[in-house]
């Protein structure tokens, strides 16, 4: 076997003998093939994720383990993070999607939490491939949530063409834990057992971490190549999460780590490394699927609902009866040992020695210098000519061009996806997939998690740190709009062959913006995923950043409503954006691409400081974030759900045709759409004239039940629902 | 032209994991069974037109291979009776 | 009063009907799939989930469990009340505790919402849900779609067995409120003591879990059966 045949470079192959010491054997060189490959190592990702502010008051486990963790009261934490299950869902599409729900919530189990809830983030092309893609990740997302009883409460979805042949298929989890049950990889100790819990091993995705993660897509002449496809279990997933979970509430387990890409390998190594410990593991007992697997298949296998557990010695039988009692399998594969090497061993013969170390930490790594980095943050300058030029959406008549926005595919209604996933099991959904967030109450607390996820769409394709800077205040000025406070944010990092210099250059801006913005808002990034080589016969993705944002909500089971609820109530426009549609849904109508450049990040902070405390003192009756589709969207989303004798009548302070479309579809994040009642509109008004953050009067909610701009154009409420959520 | 019927029987290749099987095997030997193993697949009937057996065959192996079975992860056999 | 939540392998709602049993004073008894003895319960919940996984057919390796048994002889000794919710409503109806079978929804997939019920038929076993009663309960199948064999249908409605079905936003019965294409919108049935629906009661506990129905449902279950045994509660 050579070096390229598990995805390694020549120049690796030598560093793995420097440090041995001697050359591998084909079963060592296959582990670091897997360890050292994109997909587990992040060697051209890490150097750039250091960067990242990762410190916060509420962090309590930050990047490195199997999921950030952040404290929600003083008896709950919240572990949250976001994974990416880009080219297994191209491959099998159902099967893709479901184990990549069942890989994350593994994830959030590996550090003592009760997963309760998922959210999808999705990126499609429009042919109809793509649309039998989305149908089969669908259903795949739902075929494992709903089997295992997490509810999926919310999601981003968008379309391009440049996700045709790699689509996006990114998946986040949240779980609850007490503090007292904190656990995770890195507290195992020499003497105590390795327990292999779950489904049998066996040879599925064999290779998955080293060559589909981690290698451009070339499309279908490699078929001999792909490994075979694993399915998810969700029944056995179930039983594997509350064997787990008992196991760690009963104060049973020493250290845990959830198998998932590279397998075993990848499982007992990293749990070996962050532990400072060694390992040796009887391959030969690893219970099998298929007769006659080798130490190789057994070491590689990603066969999912698996579980590496360390415990003493003298909880075995308690362990093993729990395991019996539920039925699944658990045994005894291993030992943790003293000092750092890893040894495999096939009825007593040692066929593998290698150091945690090196498998974890050992790989070369790229290395990003200052210079580099402060060439990352430089925003794409926004062109001086007003980007409301002629043709942007101007050859259309407002009237149809607000419809044709809100039935475009990124704006419309999304209710035939989220009604596959179930959304109120686990009885914590005060706000469902309906909303532009998640709000989920606490059973034995009124503090509510709140989850916001945003991805980033055509404004990174043309300037990854602003597009992902955006993101970041995007999803965070959601949780502002509840009056929430954001705890931690998790990011999803989607781009190309890192190997050349322009994907490098979009991954490098998409982090470099991620960090600024978070920085500026003070806000931890505790985790995340990257995903590279999303291409596809060398046409790389657009550069795309997911961003999940948590928040603690003090009186969950009463989020400040979303929906107007009364006429007579002034509606304004907190912290009016520049009248520029660069990366919109107008502009993508009219076929453009062109940057939007960011404000100051301070002013941001300014902003969002502002919205949170008016929802808290209580002045707000109602809010929106504008987002997809402008302001124009977000009136529409603000009334639709409204008792259906009201209306919004809007007068825009914009004099010419091009500046009012630039003001309704504008995409620039951080603003609001507010509803106050009259009477609290001068302390409203004071509060951010001392908090120096700008607002602008739209108008009013009427008893017309119809929306009216500047009195000259009007929608009825029943054309608005028919272009948003087009029957059939 | 003649009539035929199609049987296409579709099962999930030996080296996938089948959860279903694994399950049901579970439960049969629950209720008192020797089982070794369950793999649960689907049969398909197509009636179909064609000139002869053989071109019958030949047309229902193409849908399966082309829509009816999944390569990437099931296998399938394919019978066929004239009606 | 005892009820026992009955749990399979791969049930998940079990926690949420205990956590509704509790708020409405009731300690909950939790009963695994193994059980053979149910002679000291009042009555019982199928919870729903994902037994075995919903493999096979939804419930139908579940009604194979020695508990299936044990309750089919209670209920035949004495009329124990049993409530499937959900899973629980197709392991019943493929244990043939309740007639007709859940299939898999008309459209294909899976359905989660909020769905208006009607109370078709008023029955001692709910005391206090009148006859005409809209109920909003959350709905999450992938296989609830009702279905009785031809001639059946009228059997159910004459024997006043028809206990649900789903109606619009304004009680109207009409295909259109149909979610999953169940035959005459049934979405619950009761034969003798033993009642079966697919929404979801336990997840409706609360105004700003979106509605307090499931409440008022599962309070009427359990005052109709202190009633009937004269509990003290």
């Amino acid at each position: 076997m050579r070096a390229s045949d598990v995805g390694l470079t020549d120049a690796e192959y030598a560093e793995i003998c420097r440090l041995m010491g001697r050359a591998p054997n084909a079963l060592e060189l296959g582990l670091f093939g897997a360890l050292w490959s994109e997909h587990c190592s992040y060697k051209n990702s890490r150097a750039l994720l250091r960067r990242l502010p990762h410190e916060g008051p509420d962090v309590v486990a930050g990047p490195g383990g199997n999921a950030g963790v952040v404290r929600l009261t003083d008896s709950w934490e919240v572990a949250f993070k976001i994974e990416s299950h880009n080219h297994p869902s191209y491959v099998e599409p159902v099967q893709g999607a479901a184990t990549g729900v069942g890989g994350i919530l593994r994830d959030i189990i590996a550090m003592g939490a009760r997963p309760i809830a998922v959210a999808d983030l999705l990126r499609f092309g429009t042919d109809v491939h793509s649309h039998h893609l989305r149908q089969g990740v669908v259903r795949g997302i739902g075929l494992y949530g709903n089997a295992i009883g997490i509810p999926t409460v919310t999601g981003d979805l968008a379309y391009s063409d440049t996700y045709a042949t790699n689509p996006l298929v990114n998946v986040l989890a949240v779980g609850l834990r007490r503090p007292e049950h904190a656990i995770g990889a890195s507290t195992a100790k020499p003497g105590q057992l390795l327990v292999l819990l779950g489904q049998r091993t066996g040879r599925d995705g064999i290779h998955g971490a080293s060559l589909l993660a981690s290698q451009d897509f070339h499309g279908s002449e490699h078929d001999s190549m792909r490994p075979t496809v694993q399915v998810g279990d969700p029944f056995l997933g179930k039983l594997l999460m509350e064997v787990t979970l008992t196991a760690v509430e009963r104060g049973w387990v020493g250290a845990l780590q959830d198998l998932g890409a590279a397998g075993l390998t990848s499982a007992v190594a990293e749990l070996s490394e962050s532990s400072g410990v060694g390992a040796t593991l009887w391959l030969d007992r690893v219970p099998l699927r298929q007769a006659a697997m080798t130490p190789y298949e057994i070491m590689l296998s990603e066969t999912q609902e698996r579980m590496l557990m360390a415990i003493d010695a003298d909880r075995w039988d308690d362990l093993k009866a729990l395991a019996d009692e539920q039925e699944i399998l658990a045994t005894v594969i291993g030992v943790v040992e003293p000092g750092e090497m890893i040894r495999l061993l096939w009825q007593s013969e040692v066929h593998a020695e290698v150091s945690a170390r090196w498998l974890v930490r050992g790989c070369p790594r790229r290395e990003v210098t200052d210079e580099e980095w402060e060439g990352f943050r430089r925003p794409v300058p926004r062109p001086r000519v007003q980007a409301v030029a002629p043709g942007r959406g101007g050859a259309r008549d407002l009237k149809s061009l607000l419809l044709d926005v809100l039935a475009h595919p990124d704006v419309r209604d999304r209710a035939f996806i989220y009604q596959q996933y179930d959304s109120t099991i686990q009885t914590r959904t005060v706000w469902g997939p309906e909303h532009d967030v998640a709000v989920l109450k606490l059973h034995e607390e009124p503090v509510g998690v709140v989850l916001s996820v945003f991805g980033t769409g055509q404004w990174a394709s043309v300037d990854p740190y602003a597009g992902a800077a955006a993101a970041v205040i995007h999803a965070v000025s959601r949780l502002a709009a509840l009056g929430a406070e954001c705890l931690g944010i998790t990011d999803g990092i989607n781009a190309g062959n890192p190997d050349k210099a322009e994907s490098f250059g979009q991954l490098g801006g998409l982090v470099a913006g991620v960090a600024d913005a978070a920085r500026a808002l003070g806000i931890p990034v505790t985790g995340g995923n990257v995903s590279l080589h999303n291409e596809t016969a060398g046409e790389p993705i657009w550069p795309t950043v997911m961003i999940g944002a948590v928040g603690r909500l003090a009186d969950a089971a009463h989020p400040v409503a979303d929906v107007v609820r009364e006429a007579g109530a002034r509606l304004y426009l907190l912290n009016p954006a520049p009248l520029d549609l660069g990366g919109s849904v107008v502009e993508s109508l009219a076929g453009g691409a062109s940057p939007y450049s960011l404000g100051p990040l301070a002013d941001y902070r300014r902003a969002l400081d502002a919205m949170s405390q008016s929802v808290r003192s209580g002045l707000v009756e109602a809010v929106r974030v504008v987002g997809r589709g402008g302001l124009a969207a977000a009136l529409v989303r603000l009334l639709l759900p409204a008792p259906p004798s009201l209306g919004i009548a809007v007068t825009l302070d914009e004099d010419t045709d091009d500046a009012k479309r630039g003001r309704l579809f504008n995409e620039g994040v951080g603003q609001w759409v507010v509803a106050l009642r009259p009477t609290c509109e001068p302390a409203f008004l004071r509060l951010c004239e001392a908090a120096q953050v700008p607002v602008c009067r739209l108008g009013a909610v009427t008893d017309v039940a119809a929306l009216s701009i500047d009195g000259r154009v009007q929608w009825t409420r029943a054309e608005l629902l028919a272009a948003w959520r087009p029957l059939g | 032209m003649a009539q035929f019927r199609a049987t296409v029987v579709v099962t999930l290749q030996p080296d996938v994991l089948d959860p279903a099987g694994d399950a049901t095997a579970q439960v049969l030997r629950h209720m008192g069974y020797r089982v070794a193993d369950v793999r649960i697949g689907k049969s398909i009937e197509v009636r179909l037109e064609a000139e002869d057996r053989a071109e019958a065959q030949a047309l229902a192996h193409k849908m399966a291979a082309s829509l009816l079975a999944n390569p990437v992860m099931e296998t399938f056999s394919v019978q066929v009776e004239e009606l | 009063m005892r009820v026992a939540v009955v749990t399979f392998p791969g049930s998940n709602c079990d926690d949420d009907t205990v956590r509704a049993l509790t708020a409405l004073g009731v300690s909950p008894v939790r009963v695994g799939h193994r059980a053979q003895d149910l002679s000291t319960v009042d009555a019982a919940i199928l919870p729903g989930g994902f037994s075995y996984g919903d493999y096979l057919r939804g419930g139908a390796l579940a009604a194979q469990a020695p508990v299936i048994e044990s309750l089919r002889a209670e209920v035949a000794s004495r009329q124990l009340p049993v409530l499937g919710i959900c899973n629980g409503f197709q392991i019943l109806a493929e244990a043939r505790l309740l007639p007709g079978a859940l299939r898999p929804n008309r459209q294909g997939t899976f359905r989660s919402a909020w769905q208006t019920i009607r109370v078709t038929r008023a029955s001692p076993l709910f005391w206090g849900l009148e006859e005409g009663e809209l109920l909003r309960l959350p709905i999450a199948h992938g296989e609830g779609a009702y279905y009785l064999p031809p001639g059946q249908l009228a059997a159910v409605f004459g024997n006043d067995q028809a206990w649900l079905q789903y109606v619009s936003e304004d009680g109207l019965l009409h295909t259109e409120a149909n979610p999953n294409g169940s035959v005459a919108n049934l979405a619950g049935v009761i034969v003798g003591s033993v009642a079966g629906l697919m929404p979801h009661p336990e997840r409706a506990m609360a105004d700003y879990l979106g509605s307090a129905d499931g409440a008022r449902l599962l309070q009427a279950w359990l005052s109709g059966i202190s009633r009937r045994d004269g509990h003290a509660r």
